[in-house]
């Protein structure tokens, strides 16, 4: 069931990607001012939700795990917390792309890049801690759990700070007016990526699943060869 | 409660007394830290209303992380963790006396060093600097909340002293942002024209984001604690 599961969803990722490039690149008009780099609008907007979204999964799975202490809330923190990052760095890096020809400059000092890169910076620690901790798999979780929710809290107060840090120089639209077919190409691209974010978390949390076997199984025959002895 | 955190937290002043092991290099420290930005830079004189505050809250971050290192670092040489959570106080007091001696710590360095500060840089002393306690107080909490937690953490890591900077500098950027924002109104106070009141209006806002920041994370450390030393 869940290999049907699985892919069924790859065929729908593959599928609403290739509605998402159609939408994107053929479907909306080109922007009038801007011009084609506008483009990378879509999937630069989608990957930032995604990333949030996932980092959201951070904090909640990670207060399940420290209440629960089951290993499936460690397996979607864990899973999350990557594919957050991973989703950052796609904004954090369609972002200067566009905002080369558009600003001028690759990088501002601008409010929503510096949260971003904030948060990034955050959740890269996070998965730092997980992969060089020392003490038992059960302590690297529990100081991951911690972690993850510090973080998440700490992410409002990134934004408000670097909100009127420098205020002065807002260089995100507010409010954004798009035309009919750009707002389908928006959504578009938004399930496309969506999709893509839960067929990998998905796929992570099956692959943490698996490793952890492992290792239960490797204990569990290093504790035999123990008991056998002398 | 009360009780647990003094004792704790006057073990580590004795032991500091005793060793000197965390002041005089934290000290040391900041002032090379301080030359450092004054090479890089050619700083002196004019330049000090823009970039005086960032320096000074970039070397007390850095002393800070030195400092936050040791604080179970040293309880790790015989067990010495083991035995504080066998004894009877509860982890909330250990982080608390652990925390606020962390916050004395820097306290202290950030008093010492203020002086030669403004022998450097040409900041004539006066009573518009007594409104710096307070903004130097409440970012050393934010630093000690924060640090105090990610230490417990950091000191069971295979990076150790590397990974503490990795947690605490991201968590810091926004207390970091307005401490430096408050620094830099006060100084800007040391010229004679702004004369007049003695605590300035636009110091609130920072200054009571700080507080925010510092009670945000010592209550979140305090019921996240257990979940740290638990073992």
């Amino acid at each position: 069931m869940s290999r049907l599961a699985s892919t069924g969803l790859a065929f729908f990722v593959f599928s609403a990607m290739v509605a998402a490039l159609y939408a994107v690149f053929l479907y909306a008009p080109t922007e009038g001012q801007m011009g084609l780099v506008q483009r990378i609008f879509y999937f630069h907007v989608s990957s930032a939700i995604c990333s949030l979204v996932a980092f959201s999964l951070v904090f909640l799975a990670s207060i399940q795990y420290l209440r629960r202490r089951e290993e499936r809330w460690d397996r979607l923190a864990v899973a999350s917390a990557e594919l957050g990052v991973i989703f950052a760095l796609i904004v954090l890096i369609t972002g200067p792309l566009w905002a080369r020809p558009i600003w001028g400059v690759f990088w501002r000092w601008e409010p929503r890049l510096t949260f971003m890169l904030i948060t990034f910076l955050m959740y890269v620690a996070y998965l730092m801690v997980r992969a060089y901790a020392a003490g038992s798999v059960e302590q690297t979780r529990r100081f991951a759990a911690v972690l993850g929710i510090v973080a998440f809290v700490n992410v409002p107060l990134v934004h408000f700070s670097v909100n009127l840090w420098s205020a002065d120089q807002q260089l995100h639209p507010q409010k954004v007016e798009l035309a009919p077919e750009m707002v389908v190409a928006r959504y578009v691209s938004l399930v496309a990526v969506g999709s893509l974010f839960l067929f990998l978390l998905k796929r992570r949390m099956e692959l943490e699943l698996a490793s952890q076997t492992l290792n239960r199984i490797r204990q569990e025959l290093d504790g035999e060869r123990g008991d056998d002895g002398p | 409660m009360i009780k647990g955190v003094v004792a704790i937290l006057w073990k580590d002043l004795r032991v500091e007394w005793r060793s000197r092991e965390r002041l005089g290099p934290m000290v040391v420290f900041v002032f090379l830290i301080i030359l450092v930005f004054n090479f890089s830079f050619e700083l002196g004189g004019s330049a000090l209303h823009e970039i005086g505050p960032g320096v000074l809250w970039s070397a007390f971050v850095f002393a800070g992380l030195f400092g936050l290192n040791h604080t179970f670092a040293t309880e790790l040489d015989n067990n010495c963790l083991d035995a504080l959570m066998l004894a009877p106080v509860s982890h909330s007091s250990l982080y608390l006396a652990k925390m606020l001696g962390n916050l004395l710590f820097l306290l202290v360095v950030e008093l010492l060093s203020l002086p030669f500060f403004c022998l450097f840089f040409n900041l004539s002393p006066g009573l518009y600097l007594v409104p710096l306690v307070a903004v130097l107080t409440l970012g050393a909490s934010c630093l000690a909340s924060v640090g105090t937690l990610f230490a417990a953490m950091s000191s069971n890591s295979r990076l150790r002293e590397f990974l503490l900077p990795l947690l605490v500098l991201p968590m810091i950027y926004p207390a970091l942002i307005w401490a430096v924002k408050a620094t830099a109104i006060v100084f800007e106070h040391s010229r004679p024209s702004t004369t007049g009141a003695f605590w300035p209006g636009s110091l609130t806002e920072p200054v009571s984001f700080l507080l925010v920041y510092s009670i945000v994370f010592t209550t979140l450390a305090l019921m996240l604690f257990d979940q740290v030393l638990e073992d």
